[in-house]
């Protein structure tokens, strides 16, 4: 991977404001606004307390929303051209979704790190600070099966509009992944099985450890998450891949 | 006339002689489209030695940016081998021994022009070669402008930049000026000329015969996925049928006396009769140009040159 390539891939991507305001702002709010929404979120949860748990959520709904739209992008440039651009340089098509990945990963540490800064100074509180470092890099780290997704739908659907699709189904993954509230009853078995699920459940993992919000709140296994993350993981994989042969055919 | 003939009518260099830059051997195409297989390219043969600068010819369609994409092995061909000094198409452009402008985008609107050439510097490994390409392409003084905000001839101005970058010693440009008015067409072409002074070789795509005619020593016609003829320019120009002379002739003076006349004249292709305007095909237009002016006292002279098209109904036969 290029430094140079990715330092200048950084910087545009930081002047997009209007993605910024999606991938960083957006998430930031929502923590103020869902953290203050339970009585202040001071009640004790697992490891912490309800305010960690809702910045970890918001830390993670922000990070996989950055890895999808950043690497949605990697689709729509190739339409425009710059993947033959790139084509002519030594680097390979390999080297260019590592790069983006890279840029992608980049954002999300930051958007994470701007929710669990905000988090820190505004009562977030967990038992230990390994809590903080675990929780955050799951976040990070795991919410890079969603730039596998991102490049997947930009691929499929060939055009701007590509990155807007993947974002916006970004959020009713998030809704029916247990990430803004609590699901139960049906809902909470449908969203068992939906993409975000699995992903979040383990940012959240070393705070809970399994048990649910509530008293009553139904536990799931790590085993069980990390068998969500790891399918979907497969599905995106195979979705890019299939986006990917299906795009270079048709040229 | 014997110029439908595919081979090559006279060689414009030896390039068997010289080490060779770019080489086709049966180079076929095909593409599976909505409407069944489309066969872009239907088997091309060309040698290009080192320091030949040669004009690919064609119409929309004719397969020229299928043919270049295989020569830059962005696409593999369906049959056929294509090597560029020798090696593979890839091999030599990871080597940074060619290098090209292409047709169509290729430019992210959202990076200056510094940026841009850096990225594209930096994945060359040529960093040091930035100063001299963008003050080369004459784009120092855009470098802080957004892609967005360059004109077509300056975004194309970028292109041939990086295209530049990695000191390439084949250079492929894909209608290198489309899109352009005549004042950046002019400074584009003048900016290759102190280029090609280099030793580069070059192959150029276009569709406008002017192009061809001013730069290239060797044209390459390519129509329907075919090379139709592939010979020194100034050759081609006069088996495209020559100039066009067009005059008016005066009123009441016998036509067919007229039509006779110009007839006999030697290199006098055809001679077409629309009312009193009269049209005279052929190679020798100052004869035609002559005897209209002065023996038939023809008014409103109009030489012009062949147009490509003209040369394409001539040399596949499709009169109309």
């Amino acid at each position: 991977m290029n430094p140079t390539y990715v330092r200048i891939e950084l910087t545009r991507q930081f002047r997009d404001v209007g993605n910024l305001m999606f991938t960083v702002f957006m998430p930031v709010l929502m923590y103020l606004l869902f953290g203050n929404m339970f009585g202040g979120g001071g009640e004790s949860a697992g490891n912490g307390n309800v305010k960690f748990y809702i910045m970890a959520s918001m830390a993670a709904y922000g990070a996989a929303v950055a890895t999808t739209s950043i690497a949605g992008t990697a689709a729509t440039e190739s339409l425009l051209g710059w993947g033959r651009q790139i084509a002519l340089t030594p680097m390979k098509p390999a080297g260019f979704v590592g790069a983006k990945v890279c840029v992608s990963l980049i954002i999300a540490a930051f958007s994470a790190g701007a929710v669990f800064a905000l988090g820190a100074m505004t009562g977030a509180q967990a038992d230990d600070w390994r809590i903080w470092t675990a929780s955050y890099l799951m976040a990070v780290f795991g919410a890079s099966i969603f730039a596998l997704y991102g490049m997947g739908v930009g691929m499929s659907f060939k055009s701007e509009t590509a990155i807007g699709v993947a974002s916006g189904g970004m959020v009713f993954f998030a809704f029916f992944g247990n990430v803004f509230l609590p699901l139960s009853g049906t809902m909470l078995d449908i969203a068992r099985f939906t993409p975000m699920y699995g992903y979040v459940g383990l940012v959240r993992w070393p705070l809970l450890q399994g048990s649910g919000t509530g008293a009553d709140a139904p536990t799931d296994s790590i085993g069980l998450l990390i068998a969500n993350l790891v399918a979907w993981a497969l599905l995106f994989v195979i979705l890019a891949l299939w986006a990917v042969r299906r795009s270079q055919a048709r040229r | 006339m014997d110029i439908i003939s595919p081979q090559r009518i006279e060689p414009a260099a030896t390039p068997s002689a010289q080490r060779l830059a770019l080489k086709l051997e049966k180079v076929r195409k095909s593409f599976h489209t909505n409407q069944g297989p489309l066969e872009a390219v239907a088997g091309i043969d060309l040698s290009v030695g080192t320091g030949e600068i040669v004009a690919f010819l064609g119409p929309n369609g004719a397969g020229k940016t299928t043919t270049i994409d295989m020569m830059l092995g962005l696409t593999a061909p369906t049959s056929g081998t294509i090597t560029v000094f020798g090696k593979s198409p890839r091999a030599a452009v990871e080597a940074g021994e060619v290098s090209a402008v292409l047709q169509t985008g290729g430019l992210l609107r959202d990076l200056t022009v510094r940026e841009t050439v850096t990225a594209i510097a930096a994945l060359h490994g040529a960093q040091d070669r930035i100063a001299t390409v963008m003050e080369r392409t004459d784009i120092m003084s855009l470098a802080k402008r957004k892609v967005s905000k360059c004109s077509g001839g300056e975004q194309q101005r970028l292109k041939f930049a990086l295209a530049l970058l990695p000191d390439p010693r084949l250079l492929i440009l894909d209608e290198p000026t489309a899109g352009m008015d005549v004042a950046a067409r002019h400074g584009f072409w003048e900016t290759m000329r102190q280029d090609a002074l280099e030793g580069r070789t070059v192959i150029f795509a276009t569709h406008y015969l002017e192009e061809a005619q001013d730069f290239a020593e060797r044209t390459v016609l390519i129509g329907k996925g075919k090379v139709l003829a592939d010979g020194p320019t100034a050759k081609l120009r006069s088996m495209t049928g020559g100039r066009v002379v067009s005059a008016t002739l005066p009123i009441g003076s016998p036509t067919a006396v007229a039509i006779s006349a110009l007839e006999q004249l030697d290199q006098v292709s055809s001679v077409r009769l629309k009312g009193q305007r009269i049209q005279v095909t052929g190679p020798d237009s100052d004869a035609a140009a002559r005897m209209l002016l002065g023996q038939l006292a023809a008014t409103d002279l109009e030489i012009t040159a062949p147009t490509l098209d003209a040369a394409f109904m001539e040399l596949t036969g499709e009169n109309s």
